[in-house]
């Protein structure tokens, strides 16, 4: 196991660093500077250059980046805000975007699990269909048209809920936001749910455990439910990074001062330093859950503790597109592990 | 394992609760309602609540460049001279000044009474220390040509070039309260760069006694010596406020407690928070001008900067021909632009230098008058098939094909599909290819000289119609055509360093021969002058808006 972790741990900073080179060389091919504007002539220009260190080869930028970036340094911002470092910009704005991502992933996932639930109990059922309209709008539909939808209604028309995020009150101005953020979530939950459940109530043991007397609830949540969650946390952990690239939109729309709206601010205005750091920040993040959710798998699974006591911790399992495949496929997780057993 | 197999869930079920928690825990004031918070604030007190829509990029005023950061930092800094209403210089710091014969050397005389809100006076030598800074290369200052080019003050251009040391800036604190400036040449709009930002002071032992780099990052990091004081901002906020400055030396003038800022990138929400209650005063798109037509809280007022076509004549030869020139000037239908495409007060403009920002020493507006050069520029398809036959007869070619070059923006984009449908109407035989890109991209190919013809535009630095006329020297760096004309060039030095500088109205009226040859030469068509459309609260008076240096001021604002 220890090996396991160390060598996947390996592979996530390689891949960190391959991510920031590929940026670096990017960015470079990006139109334009970050100081070009209608007022700066040749000279000035050069001058900014300079002091930015900008006219150096990539090579050496690349460099002297990786270097800061082992001591935590993110460089300044070039345009957003002037000279700011943008370790500080990120530190204020990180928690805000975690808050309301992390309430809509939670929102998401309980709503998702419930519509599930009754969906696959009510199979066939009107309840079934109604949860599956509900699914497919929530994955059709973007979040920014929910986001200005709700803020029409409940912002404006009702005005029970701020139309713009007011950090003295945080908490009621990420109700909004999330809900809008949580449909994709919700909807993919939901009908993940819905098949797993169908899959795990026809399964040989629901039959035993039935014919051994056990109904109703105790059947559904002991047996069925507890069964039905293990795969379901695999899908959550990406979709939690998800919500926070897919939140770049909502939080323009509500004023939201988190790492999202930064982002899309930065790439507008060629702030490089900025856009490789939010970049960087989302891929660490990303490529951090993915590698808790790996780690956890193992011990939660046992089929996967087994295969990689072969000494092939990595290959047999679903990876993170198999288990995406199997949303919409509905394809059985229980077939795909099977293979390497 | 099975313990494990627990913890592990539960561990993951923890982080879930773990986050809601938090979002939970931060919210003292979640159980008030926060529609009613908001709306306290607005109707509640004095404070007036302002949309902005970009953030701060900086609350250095050496460093800013852009008009919400200069608006902000004028909030709370007065320097020398400030705006009255009508965008004119008047006393601020300096209560007054006195001129030298020879137009060179300024002797501003400080009023005793101003403080810095740490209680600190403000000395001659904070504007030093100021200037300094913004002459300094060590700070890269993007506006440091206010002080030489445009300012002409002393030494600057040298210290700029790293060939002087800032000390030698011809700027010194005579003593307490007396700070002379010393110029190159006489420049008859200096007192009118006063009140740039580039030019405010800043309290030197404040700022040296700041860890590097912090300056301007927080209310503690700043001084006001101005209306209001920074009351929260952090770099990139979307959300900051002031609060009045009791201890500023006019402040029984400032009717408001304080301003609340809201960065709104979203011009729908923003207008729906104004409906709200939420804000004071918005900035309209122009679709949602069209909306409100006639609604006596819309306020249109000049936002100085012009839209204009250049073309490149120094690399398409057909270009180089001005009747060609004169032909796409003439085919162009402004008044439908304007009224029909871009519907936000925006003005059609036949000047080489648009209206409303530069008044003469008889107090007009330089191009009040739009037919002055009606004769080589208006809206006129006929005209422009007059100059086109010419053209194709002097050219020896019936078809042309150029290249618009415009930048990713929407009005930009709908008022380039109409030029295009316009000229292509007016000039048969004429082909315009639209070529859109980001604006930095945009801006590298003009100065690169990468272009044909290219839908630009350009605000005013300073009140002056030189701002504009300046650029079509030869090798300025804004002249992407490449134009030149000895006699133009001649004109132009006249009165910038020569014959005219200390005749103010020989000097107007050189500045209208200059435009003249700019004019009939076409080395640019101008398109339309931009207004900003603002709403406005009916019970919010007095807020000024200049097209120069400080769009919107607020120490004379009334609410209520």
């Amino acid at each position: 196991m220890k090996r396991y972790i160390f060598k996947r741990v390996l592979i996530s900073v390689f891949t960190l660093l391959a991510i920031t080179l590929v940026l670096f060389t990017l960015l470079q091919l990006m139109p334009g500077s970050p100081f070009n504007d209608e007022k700066l002539n040749e000279s000035q220009r050069a001058v900014l250059d300079a002091k930015y260190g900008l006219d150096q080869p990539l090579v050496v930028q690349f460099g002297r980046y990786v270097a800061n970036l082992v001591k935590g340094d993110f460089g300044v911002s070039y345009n957003i805000s002037k000279n700011t470092p943008i370790s500080q910009l990120v530190q204020t704005r990180l928690p805000v975007s975690i808050n309301v991502g992390g309430m809509a992933v939670g929102l998401g996932a309980l709503v998702g699990l419930l519509l599930g639930i009754v969906a696959a109990l009510n199979r066939g059922t009107a309840a079934d269909t109604i949860a599956t309209i509900i699914s497919v709008l929530g994955v059709s539909v973007p979040s920014y048209v929910f986001a200005l939808a709700l803020s029409y209604v409940f912002g404006f028309e009702l005005s029970w809920l701020p139309m713009l995020y007011d950090t003295k009150a945080a908490f009621a101005s990420s109700i909004l936001p999330s809900i809008a953020l949580s449909m994709f979530t919700m909807a993919s939950i939901a009908r993940f749910t819905r098949n797993e459940m169908l899959e795990v109530m026809g399964s040989d043991y629901m039959l035993l455990a039935e014919s051994k007397g056990v109904h109703g609830a105790p059947l559904i949540m002991r047996h069925a439910l507890r069964n039905t969650l293990i795969p379901i946390i695999t899908v959550l952990a990406p979709l939690i990074v998800d919500l926070m690239t897919g939140s770049l939109v909502v939080e323009k729309i509500f004023s939201i001062p988190g790492v999202g709206s930064l982002l899309v601010t930065a790439i507008q205005s060629n702030d490089y330093n900025v856009v490789i750091a939010l970049s960087f920040i989302y891929s660490a993040m990303y490529i951090g859950i993915m590698l808790v959710v790996d780690i956890l798998y193992g011990i939660i699974d046992p089929r996967i503790r087994l295969s990689k006591d072969s000494g092939d911790a990595a290959s047999g399992r679903p990876g993170f597109f198999a288990r995406w495949a199997k949303v919409w496929g509905g394809s059985s997780k229980k077939k795909a592990v099977k293979v390497h057993e | 394992m099975n313990l494990i197999k627990r913890l592990a869930v539960g561990a993951l079920a923890g982080v879930l609760a773990v986050s809601l928690v938090a979002c939970g825990g931060t919210t003292p004031a979640s159980s008030a309602a926060p529609g009613a918070s908001s709306a306290a604030a607005t109707t509640g007190s004095n404070i007036l609540n302002v949309m902005v829509e970009v953030e701060v990029a900086s609350l250095d005023p050496q460093l800013a460049t852009d008009g919400t950061s200069f608006e902000v930092i004028a909030d709370y800094t007065d320097g020398l001279m400030q705006m009255d209403s009508t965008g004119k210089a008047v006393a601020a710091i300096a209560e007054s000044y006195d001129l030298s014969d020879d137009g060179m050397t300024y002797t501003f005389h400080l009023r005793k009474d101003a403080t810095w809100s740490n209680g600190d006076p403000v000395t001659a030598d904070d504007f030093v220390f100021g200037w300094q800074r913004a002459a300094d290369p060590a700070n890269a200052s993007e506006y440091s040509y206010m002080l030489s080019d445009i300012g002409q003050i002393k030494n600057a251009a040298e210290i700029i070039a790293g060939e002087k040391p800032v000390t030698d800036l011809g700027v010194t604190a005579v003593d307490a309260n007396t700070l002379k400036v010393e110029l190159n040449v006489p420049v008859s709009y200096f007192l009118s760069l006063m009140y740039f930002p580039t030019f405010y002071p800043i309290n030197r032992a404040f700022y040296e006694g700041l860890a590097t780099g912090t300056f301007g990052t927080s209310p503690e990091t700043v001084l006001s010596n101005g209306a209001f004081v920074l009351d929260s901002y952090e770099p990139a906020t979307l959300a900051f406020s002031l609060v009045k400055n009791p201890n500023y030396y006019n402040a029984a003038d400032v009717k408001l407690d304080g301003l609340n800022y809201q960065v709104i990138k979203d011009s729908q929400q923003a207008f729906l928070s104004y409906q709200n209650g939420d804000l004071d005063i918005v900035k309209l798109s122009g679709d949602q001008v069209d909306q409100v037509t006639g609604d006596p809280e819309l306020n249109v007022v000049g936002a100085g900067y012009m839209w204009y076509i250049t073309m490149n004549g120094h690399d398409v030869p057909a270009l180089n021909n001005a009747n060609m020139r004169l032909a796409i000037t003439n085919a162009m239908d402004r008044a439908s632009i304007v009224n029909d495409v871009v519907k936000d007060g925006s003005v059609a403009t036949y000047t080489a230098v648009p209206p409303q920002f530069a008044t003469g020493p008889d107090g007009t507006d330089f191009s009040a008058d739009q037919t002055r050069f009606a004769d080589v520029c208006s809206d006129d398809a006929a005209k422009a098939a007059e100059y086109y036959e010419k053209a194709k007869e002097e050219l020896g070619q019936d078809t042309f094909t150029f290249e618009l070059l415009l930048e990713d923006q929407t009005e930009t984009q709908n008022v380039a599909a109409v030029l295009k449908e316009q000229i292509e109407k007016a000039l048969p035989g004429v082909t315009l290819n639209l070529k859109v890109e980001p604006k930095k991209q945009r801006v590298e190919d003009i100065q690169n000289g990468n272009y044909e013809v290219c839908l630009t535009r350009w605000g005013p630095d300073y009140a002056d119609p030189m701002t504009y006329l300046n650029m079509w020297v030869t090798d300025n760096s804004n002249n992407y055509g490449l134009w030149s004309n000895t006699e133009y060039d001649q004109i132009i030095a006249d009165c910038t360093t020569g014959k005219y500088i200390t005749d103010a109205e020989a000097r107007w009226s050189a500045l209208y021969d200059a435009e003249k040859i700019v004019m009939d030469e076409a080395v640019i068509a101008p398109l339309y002058t931009k207004a900003d459309a603002n709403m406005i609260k009916s019970n919010v008076s007095n807020i000024e808006f200049h097209p120069v240096a400080l769009n919107r001021v607020y120490k004379n604002a009334v609410k209520g």
